[in-house]
């Protein structure tokens, strides 16, 4: 009783974690109100335990052990009052310690009694338990990381199992690389369309992605696959439209009206024909394919439209899958839109002389009406508004008349542009041919012919060089030939500009004007090398039989000397005809008119040379021999 | 566009209006020329308000030649100042009205149009709200933007036509003999034309 | 006004004005707008986002380098106070050869907290000679202030994006030699030209603008209630 203690009583700052859940989250508990906690604390003061006690409980077994069992037992009495074991307690601790001031007293005379130190023992089975508990919190951590890494070894052999069909997951990727695709609600959406790149085609281009089922369920797959496989070699299944199913492409041929094809040209823009069909072709070429269809189906739609809306001469037809345009009389375009959905049909024996340009030409021209749906040109200054283009733009202020206007709102069809790129093959095949078979009639000058490679689908140009073998310094005849879409257009070396129409007779007779024009030209150079004169020359001849084609052309030539006259005519239907006359005439005889010497000088009449019978390789070396033999003798 | 040239026809005292225009279509068909729809070119004029001192004019002129645009000239004194604009600029007058409200009432010149070869004629009868003032015929010979290298042939094609009323050239075009013909000159020489046809009717009121 | 509309109008002559006014509607005279600022060293991340958003990914952006002239004139309504009509001429300083534009600009609509998403104004836009910076003066308007703007521009279907750097001119005038920049920022402009009566367009940009955040936060910004700190 000679001090008290003072017992300060403090809550925690913190709540306490009542559970920590999987994803870290702390779960408090509800923090206890003043009273509560004041006797949970009071509690927990556990007054029989500290070593302070055990020591006094050691020094009352050897002292009066009677008293300290009475004082138990008062701690082991059950009370109602919920401080009554605290107030318990606290009376035992207050006799403990009166016991243990009269102990003090009484050791301190040392003479009833010693303090001794005890040896103590507890240390060891402490680290024993502590021991026993790590051991026992370490099997429960352990535990736990078994379950662990047993789910995660059960999920890796569900994925390892997975494996052998191809992750639908990846597979989905891959596809979203390549494609627009979208979820609505539960369903993947995708979209094969040309939208995204201009097209304003109506029809739509949808598909649908759905995890490839099991075996059992293939056969109520939506296509039918005969002859599958025995496993679909993706994860992904992806449904098309049957309208946009199979192979499309898109056929043209140029045919006369007896319908004996000149030319034909398959439009096929994918070049693998081999079967696309069934439902076990890899998703990436059934998508592909599909979209093949609906570009064929765009273009085929808008070239019918144009036929529809088109007023031609002689109007375009539009029946089923077919669009008849013509092109020159008598030869028709024929644009077919193909499309096979079955496997059964077959092609039969397809045309092999398969145009390669006016495939190209036809993809590009809606390509290109895709391109400029997207590609605006951006207004400057960037004020302005969007939309017009640069001519519209400058349009207004710059007092454009209606004219400039009128022609700004004009744009060729595609439909005008195909038929103007298959007239354009016409007249350059037409003018190929002519030219070919007009080589190979004409041996003697040499013609040869170069087409220029750099070309438009609609122009293009070929180079006519005109010589004869051994003497092409001498003279050389070249002209261009212009080839367009309806008409020719020749330009001489001299600047002359022809026009001529698709009718390959004019081509025809322009060249063979132009062949015997360069013999009589060659021959004046060739006599300019001689030393002759040449007295006269006609490239249109206006006498002598008429000719089917062209004009003859002549000259006259004269020897160094002037005694000697050679006359040339050329003519493309009888050939070249050489003629010499003598002056003086080597048989004047004076008769009654002429009788005067002199009159020997006018020159007599010419005698035909037989140009078969002369020497020499060529008409020119002819000629130079004809003239070297005249000079000479 | 090439070059224009703007020519008053006098109509004679039995004649109205539209008698002279069908007399001078006759003439100009007669010539072969090929009637290819109407024209019109109309003149609003707007004047500022006193409150904002000098006094200065818009005229606002639209010609059916050149649809999309909008040709205008302010006049401040003796300057003058041409703009040629979008079809909008309409828009933009009624939105400054408060300034420059309309004062004169709406002159044009209306009627056929021909093409004849390398030229294009226009008859038009001008009115000031629907009131007959007189003829302006307009001649444009289009391969030609520099008046001085067509004058004597634009002369002689007028007074075929039109007769011994066509001197020469006009002065606004004597004027700009070297000059690359713009469509704003033949905008100008309409505004002269019509402030002449306007001064009698302000001595009548 | 559509296109055809020239090759009837031999036949047919009425007078543009009549024109005008029945195509009001269809003219596209509403500008929907919204505004945003961003700080300059982060402008090439939005020229990115831009150019992945907007149309034409595979062509670069479309540079522009505009001289603008603001000019106010007083308008008179009669009863009431003047006031000042604002209109601006722009010029592209790199393509000399295109028309100058002039621009007339209504009261801006939207800016308060009212439930339209983005600013509406009314605006005409004109192209004109280049004769309109002097018919404008001797129309009696007056210079209030003119910059250079130079930046990107993108499109987005009808959208038009600008992301645009102020320059202060010289004293000299001459536009090209401008080269203070006004702030360390790029203004960045979203806007649609259309008729009347579309304001479906305005839920677009919204949409549109929501994407570009947090790079630049495109809002309806009332000029008018932007504080001047600058002198």
């Amino acid at each position: 009783m000679a001090y008290s203690v003072n017992i300060s009583i403090e809550a925690p700052v913190e709540n306490q974690i009542q559970e920590i859940t999987f994803d870290g989250q702390e779960i408090y508990q509800t923090p206890l109100s003043m009273s509560e906690s004041l006797a949970k604390l009071a509690q927990k003061i556990d007054f029989s335990k500290t070593g302070y006690e055990e020591l006094k409980r050691e020094t009352e077994a050897i002292d009066n052990g009677a008293e300290e069992e009475n004082a138990s037992k008062d701690n082991f009495q059950s009370s109602i009052w919920p401080w009554d074991s605290v107030r318990n307690k606290l009376r035992s601790a207050y006799t403990e310690t009166c016991v243990l001031a009269d102990v003090l007293a009484i050791a301190k005379e040392k003479r009833y009694l010693v303090l001794d130190p005890v040896q103590q023992e507890q240390h060891d089975s402490k680290s024993m338990t502590s021991i026993y508990a790590r051991k026992k919190a370490l099997a429960g951590a352990g535990s736990v990381l078994l379950t662990g890494a047993e789910r995660l070894r059960a999920s890796q052999t569900e994925a390892a199992r997975n494996r052998a069909v191809p992750d639908f997951h990846i597979e989905l990727l891959r596809l979203r690389q390549n494609w627009r695709l979208k979820k609505v609600s539960n369903t993947i959406i995708g979209d094969l369309s040309y939208r995204t790149a201009g097209s304003k085609f109506a029809q739509t281009g949808m598909f649908e992605v759905t995890k490839a089922e099991e075996e059992s369920d293939r056969p109520n797959s939506p296509p039918p696959s005969p002859g599958a496989n025995a496993k679909p070699a993706s994860a992904l299944r992806v449904s098309v439209p049957s309208e946009l199913q199979g192979v499309a492409y898109i056929e043209v041929l140029c045919s006369q009206k007896d319908q004996e094809d000149l030319c034909s040209a398959s439009i096929n823009l994918q070049h693998s024909n081999v079967t696309t069909y069934g439902a076990d072709v890899h998703w990436q070429q059934r998508l592909e394919s599909a979209q093949n269809v609906l570009f064929c189906k765009e273009l085929f739609n808008q070239l019918a439209k144009e036929a529809v809306q088109l007023h031609a001469p002689i109007p375009h037809m539009v029946v089923g899958n077919q669009i008849m345009a013509s092109t020159f009389p008598g030869i028709q375009l024929i644009i077919k839109l193909r499309h096979s959905t079955g496997e059964g049909e077959k092609k039969a024996g397809h045309k092999s002389d398969h145009d390669h340009v006016l495939e190209h030409s036809l993809h590009q021209l809606l390509r290109e009406v895709h391109h400029k749906n997207t590609h605006h040109p951006f207004p400057h200054p960037s004020s302005a508004p969007l939309g017009p283009s640069k001519r519209r733009a400058l349009a207004g202020p710059t007092a454009a008349d209606r004219y400039t206007l009128l022609e700004m709102t004009q744009s060729e069809t595609l439909l005008e542009q195909i038929i103007k790129q298959a007239q354009h093959f016409f007249t350059r095949m037409r003018t190929e041919f002519v030219l070919d078979s007009i080589v190979k009639e004409v041996k003697d000058p040499l013609i040869v012919t170069h087409w220029n490679a750099l070309n438009s689908p609609t122009l293009s140009c070929v180079k006519i060089n005109i010589i004869t073998h051994g003497y092409d310094t001498v003279c050389r005849t070249s002209l261009v030939i212009q080839v367009g879409e309806k008409m020719l257009k020749c330009v001489c070396r001299d600047g002359k500009v022809m026009h001529m129409s698709y009718e390959p007779q004019e081509l025809r007779d322009l060249i063979y004007c132009q062949i015997y024009q360069h013999q009589i030209q060659a021959v004046q150079s060739l006599a300019k090398c001689m030393g002759w004169h040449y007295l006269a020359n006609s490239s249109h001849l206006g006498i002598g039989a008429v000719e089917p084609l062209g004009n003859a052309c002549s000259c006259i030539l004269a020897s160094p000397m002037g005694d000697r006259l050679i006359a040339v005519r050329c003519e493309p239907q009888g050939g070249v005809l050489v003629s010499i006359a003598h002056s003086p005439k080597k048989d004047f005889f004076s008769g009654q008119l002429v009788k005067e010497r002199k009159w020997e000088n006018l020159g007599g009449g010419f005698k035909e040379v037989r140009w078969d019978k002369m020497e020499g390789k060529n008409f020119l070396n002819k000629m130079e021999l004809l003239m070297a033999s005249l000079t000479s003798s | 566009m090439g070059v224009t040239v703007l020519q008053p026809f006098p109509v004679l005292d039995n004649r109205t209006g539209p008698q002279t225009i069908d007399f001078l279509t006759k003439r100009v068909m007669a010539l072969g020329a090929v009637q290819s729809g109407q024209f019109l070119v109309d003149c609003d004029t707007y004047v500022s308000t006193p409150s904002l001192p000098p006094q200065r004019t818009v005229h606002v002129v639209h010609n059916s030649e050149h649809p999309a645009s909008v040709f205008a000239v302010l006049e401040n004194g003796p300057k003058t100042v041409p703009l040629v604009a979008d079809g909008l600029f309409d828009l933009l007058m009624l939105k400054i009205k408060n300034i420059y409200p309309k004062k004169q009432p709406k002159i044009e010149s209306k009627g056929p149009r021909f093409e004849l070869a390398d030229f294009c004629i226009k008859l038009g009868s001008v009115t000031i709200s629907q009131n007959f003032k007189g003829v302006l015929v307009e001649v444009e010979y289009r391969p030609c933007v520099v008046a001085g290298y067509c004058s004597g042939l634009m002369r002689e094609f007028l007074q075929g036509f039109l007769g011994s009323c066509v001197q020469g050239l006009p002065p606004y075009l004597q004027n700009r003999m070297e000059e690359i013909y713009q469509p704003i000159n033949t905008v100008e020489q309409y505004l002269e034309h019509f402030a002449i046809y306007r001064k009698p009717a302000g001595f009548a009121m | 006004m559509e296109s055809k509309d020239w090759g009837s109008m031999s036949q047919l002559v009425t007078t543009p004005l009549e024109q005008i006014t029945t195509a009001l509607n269809i003219i596209p005279n509403q500008e929907y707008l919204l505004q945003g600022s961003v700080l300059d060293n982060a402008v090439e991340v939005l020229l990115h986002r831009l150019r992945g958003l907007c149309d034409n990914v595979d062509t670069s952006p479309e540079p522009f380098y505009d001289h603008e002239m603001c000019f106010t004139i007083m308008s008179m309504e009669s009863g009431t106070q003047p006031q000042p009509l604002s209109l601006r001429v722009r010029r592209a300083t790199d393509y000399p050869d295109m028309p100058f534009q002039l621009r007339y600009i209504g009261v801006p609509e939207g800016t308060g907290n009212n439930a339209r998403p983005t600013i509406v104004r009314s605006s005409i836009d004109i192209g004109t000679s280049s004769t309109i910076v002097e018919f404008l003066t001797e129309l009696g308007c007056r210079l209030d202030f003119e910059y250079v703007a130079r930046g990107y521009m993108f499109r987005k279907g009808r959208m038009k994006i600008t992301v645009s750097k102020i320059f202060k001119l010289n004293n000299n005038g001459k536009p090209p030699d401008a080269t203070e920049p006004i702030s360390q920022s790029y203004l960045v402009e979203l806007s649609v030209l259309a008729p009347s009566g579309q304001d479906a367009i305005a839920e677009d940009m919204r949409n549109f603008a929501e994407q570009l955040r947090p790079l630049v936060v495109l809002d309806k910004i009332d000029v008018k209630r932007i504080p001047m700190s600058m002198s």
